[in-house]
C-alpha cells in the first residue's frame, strides 16, 4: 500500500473549530474521517469528536491488518458513533443532543469504500476531473436536483446549511454508502467540510491538485478558500490522499507456463458481483446441471479420441 | 498489498482419474495444472479458484470460502461454466479442446488437451525483431480458421492476445483461454465485463460494450500481428482515443514487410469499428489473396539467414 496523505483543519473566522478530522492506517487498510459539528446545536465539536474517535478506535481494533468487511465496518462505526452521541447527551442531561455530519472512507486492496451522513463531502478525482462525489443530505440539493432553484440562488439560499441526516439527531441518521470503487494509480480521494467545498468547487480542486504535491497544494487550497470566504469564513477541513498503487491483477490463466504479458501489459479485472443484481445464487442442483450439460456437449461435439 | 496467492495442489494428487504432475500457471481466477489421465496421456486441468474469494493455505486441498464470499464465488463459477460451455461446443484444430469437466474439492475443474509448445507471446519474446512475414501470415491465417469457428457459434473470444495463442511444436496455432468469451446472442443475461487486456482490447471493450462484435476480436488480431513485429503491445485503445501515438504499421515498417500485410494490420487497428474488416472471412481473404512478393530489401536478408542456417547445420 503506497499513498501520500495530508490533513488539516482551520478555524476560519469562527470563535471555535467544530470540525474534526482523522486518518489511520494499518499495513493493508486506510481509514479517513471528517466530521463537522453543527453550530446551531450545542457542543457540536463534542459530537464531531465522538464520531471521529469512535471510528478511529474501532479501526485500531479491527484492522488486523485488513477489515473483514469494509462496508459493514462503516455501517457499524457510524451507527455506534450516533448512539455514543445520544448516550453522551443523556449522561450530561443535555436538553438538545449535539449533532455532526460525518463522511468516512476506507481503502483496502486498492478499493475505496465510503459512507456519509450530512453535507461533508468526499470527492474522487482522476486526472483533472471529479469522477465521483457524495450527494449532500440537504434540502437545497433536492431543490437543485428537482430544478426548483438555480445554482446561483442555492449559494445564497437561507436554508443552504439545513441538512436532513446527521449523527446525534433523535431521528436515526440516513447513511449513504458508495459502491466498491477500484482506485487507479494517481487517484485522489479528498474529504472536505462545507467550509472548503463551499468556496472552491470540486472541479476546481481537481484541476489544482492534478499532478501536484498534496503536502504543498492542499494548504494553498485552504488559504485560497479562507481568502475567498472573507472574515467570517466557516471552519474548513480536509483530508486528501493520493493513491499510488494500481488495482491490477494478473491475467486469467492459460495453458502456457507463463501468462506474463508483453512488457507493461496487465489485465484489469473487475470485482465479481459488484452489482448485487448479478449475485444470483447458483444452487447445488444448478451446478450439477451445468456440469452435466457441459459433459453432454463435450461428448457430442468432441468425442474423445482414444490414445491421442 | 499483494493479495495472498493461493497454494497449488500438490504433485501426485489424484483428482478423479487424473494425477497432478505440476502447476503450469497461476492466474487471478484459476490455476492450471499439468496432469496425466488414466491412460498416461498428458492433459491440462484448469481449476476455478478466484484469488480474492477462495483461499487455499499451504498443504490444504479444499479452499476456504467464507460465507460472505459464497455468493460471489458461485457467481464466478457461472462464468467458468460459460467458458466450459463455449469450448465444449467447439471442435476445431485451432481451438483448444475440452475433454472433461468435473466437480471436486468444493470447486470445479476443466480438463483440456495439452500439447508441447509455447505461447505466441513467448515466441515473440525470443524472436524479437526477427519474426518473418511468412510466419505471421502462416500463423494468423490458421488462427483465423479457429476464430471463424468461434464466431460461427455466435461467440466472441474477447481476450485475444499473443499470450492466449498457443503454438504447437509445428507452429500450428491454437486459441486458448476463453475466460472472457461471451455469447453474443443471449440478451436475457446482462453483458458481463470481466476483463480486458490493454493494448489488445478493442475500443469497444471500454465503455458500454454494446458495440462489441466480430470486429472487436479482429482489432485484437491486428494488435497481435502488430505486436509480432514490434515485440511489444501497441498503445491501449482508450489511450489512443485521448492521444493516438500509435505509429501505423505502414509508416513504421515500410520496406521491411510487404505493403499488403502492413495495410491489413492498420486496417484491423482502426479505432472506428466500421472501418475494420467486418468479418474474419473478409480479413482472411485479404491475408491469403495477395501474396505480394517480399520487397527486394527483405529478400536477401531472408535468404542470408537461410543460408547461414544451412551452413551452421552442415558444419
Amino acid at each position: 500500500m503506497r499513498f501520500t496523505i495530508y490533513q488539516e483543519s482551520r478555524q476560519g473566522g469562527r470563535a471555535n473549530n467544530e470540525d474534526r478530522i482523522t486518518y489511520c492506517y494499518s499495513r493493508e487498510a486506510l481509514l479517513m474521517v471528517i466530521a463537522d459539528g453543527m453550530g446551531g446545536h450545542h457542543y457540536g465539536e463534542i459530537a464531531a469528536q465522538i464520531a471521529v474517535q469512535t471510528l478511529a478506535d474501532s479501526f485500531q481494533r479491527e484492522a488486523r491488518p485488513t477489515l473483514a468487511d469494509p462496508f459493514r465496518f462503516l455501517q457499524k462505526g457510524l451507527t455506534n458513533a450516533h448512539h455514543a452521541i445520544l448516550d453522551y447527551a443523556e449522561r450530561h442531561r443535555l436538553g438538545d443532543t449535539p449533532r455532526t455530519t460525518c463522511v468516512a472512507c476506507i481503502v483496502q486492496d486498492s478499493i475505496a469504500y465510503w459512507a456519509h451522513a450530512g453535507d461533508s463531502r468526499l470527492f474522487l478525482m482522476r486526472g483533472d476531473k471529479v469522477i465521483a462525489q457524495t450527494k449532500d443530505h440537504s434540502r437545497i440539493r433536492i431543490l437543485l436536483e428537482e430544478g426548483l432553484i438555480s445554482e446561483a440562488r442555492a449559494a445564497t439560499h437561507p436554508d443552504r446549511n439545513k441538512i436532513y441526516s446527521c449523527l446525534g439527531s433523535p431521528t436515526p441518521p440516513e447513511i449513504e454508502f458508495s459502491r466498491k470503487t477500484p482506485l487507479k494509480h494517481g487517484d485522489i480521494l479528498l474529504l472536505a467540510t462545507d467550509g472548503l467545498w463551499g468556496e472552491i468547487s470540486g472541479d476546481m480542486m481537481a484541476i489544482t491538485l492534478k499532478g501536484a504535491n498534496l503536502v504543498h497544494a492542499v494548504p494553498m487550497l485552504l488559504t485560497q478558500a479562507e481568502t475567498k470566504g472573507g472574515p467570517h469564513v466557516d471552519n474548513l477541513s480536509v483530508v486528501a490522499v493520493r493513491w499510488e498503487e494500481a488495482y491490477v491483477e494478473e491475467a486469467s490463466s492459460s495453458i502456457s507456463t507463463q501468462t506474463m504479458a508483453l512488457d507493461e501489459v496487465a489485465t484489469h479485472i473487475e470485482e465479481f458481483g459488484r452489482d448485487p443484481a448479478h449475485k444470483t445464487d447458483l444452487s447445488e442442483d444448478e451446478i450439477e446441471k451445468a456440469i452435466e450439460e457441459i459433459r453432454a456437449a463435450i461428448d457430442k461435439f468432441n468425442p474423445r479420441k482414444q490414445g491421442q | 498489498m499483494a493479495q495472498q496467492a493461493n497454494h497449488a495442489l500438490p504433485a501426485g494428487l489424484q483428482l478423479e482419474e487424473y494425477t497432478i504432475t505440476r502447476q503450469l500457471s497461476l492466474g487471478g481466477f484459476s490455476i492450471v495444472y499439468l496432469a496425466t489421465d488414466g491412460e498416461g496421456n498428458r492433459v491440462a486441468i484448469k481449476e476455478y479458484l478466484p484469488n480474492s474469494l477462495a483461499l487455499r493455505g499451504e498443504g490444504e486441498i479444499k479452499p476456504l470460502i467464507t460465507a460472505d464470499h459464497q455468493g460471489a464465488f458461485r457467481y464466478g463459477m457461472k462464468c467458468f461454466f460459460e467458458e466450459g460451455r463455449a469450448l465444449a461446443r467447439l471442435s476445431h484444430p485451432n481451438v483448444i479442446r475440452v475433454l472433461n469437466f468435473f466437480r471436486a474439492n468444493d470447486t470445479v475443474y476443466m480438463v483440456m488437451e495439452y500439447e508441447r509448445g509455447r505461447t505466441l507471446q513467448e515466441f515473440i519474446q525470443t524472436h524479437r525483431g526477427e519474426v518473418t512475414e511468412r510466419f505471421i501470415r502462416g500463423v494468423f491465417t490458421r488462427l483465423l480458421n479457429g476464430l471463424r469457428e468461434v464466431h460461427s457459434h455466435k461467440l466472441l473470444h474477447l481476450d485475444l492476445k499473443p499470450s492466449n495463442v498457443y503454438l504447437r511444436s509445428d507452429n500450428t496455432p491454437v486459441l486458448i483461454d476463453f475466460g472472457a468469451a461471451r455469447q453474443t446472442l443471449s440478451t436475457d443475461q446482462p453483458m458481463l465485463k470481466p476483463m480486458y487486456t490493454p493494448g489488445f482490447a478493442s475500443p469497444e471493450h471500454y465503455g458500454s460494450r454494446k458495440d462489441l462484435g466480430p470486429w472487436s476480436d479482429i482489432y485484437s488480431v491486428g494488435a497481435s500481428m502488430y505486436a509480432c513485429i514490434a515485440g511489444s503491445a501497441p498503445q491501449a485503445a482508450n489511450e489512443r482515443y485521448q492521444k493516438d501515438t500509435l505509429l501505423p504499421a505502414m509508416m513504421r515498417w515500410e520496406g521491411e514487410y510487404s505493403d499488403r500485410l502492413l495495410e491489413i494490420i492498420d486496417w484491423c487497428l482502426n479505432l472506428n469499428h466500421f472501418y475494420r474488416p467486418q468479418s474474419v472471412f473478409a480479413l482472411q481473404k485479404a491475408l491469403v489473396e495477395t501474396v505480394t512478393p517480399p520487397t527486394p530489401k527483405e529478400s536477401p536478408n531472408w535468404l542470408n539467414r537461410f543460408v547461414d542456417k544451412y551452413k551452421k547445420a552442415s558444419r
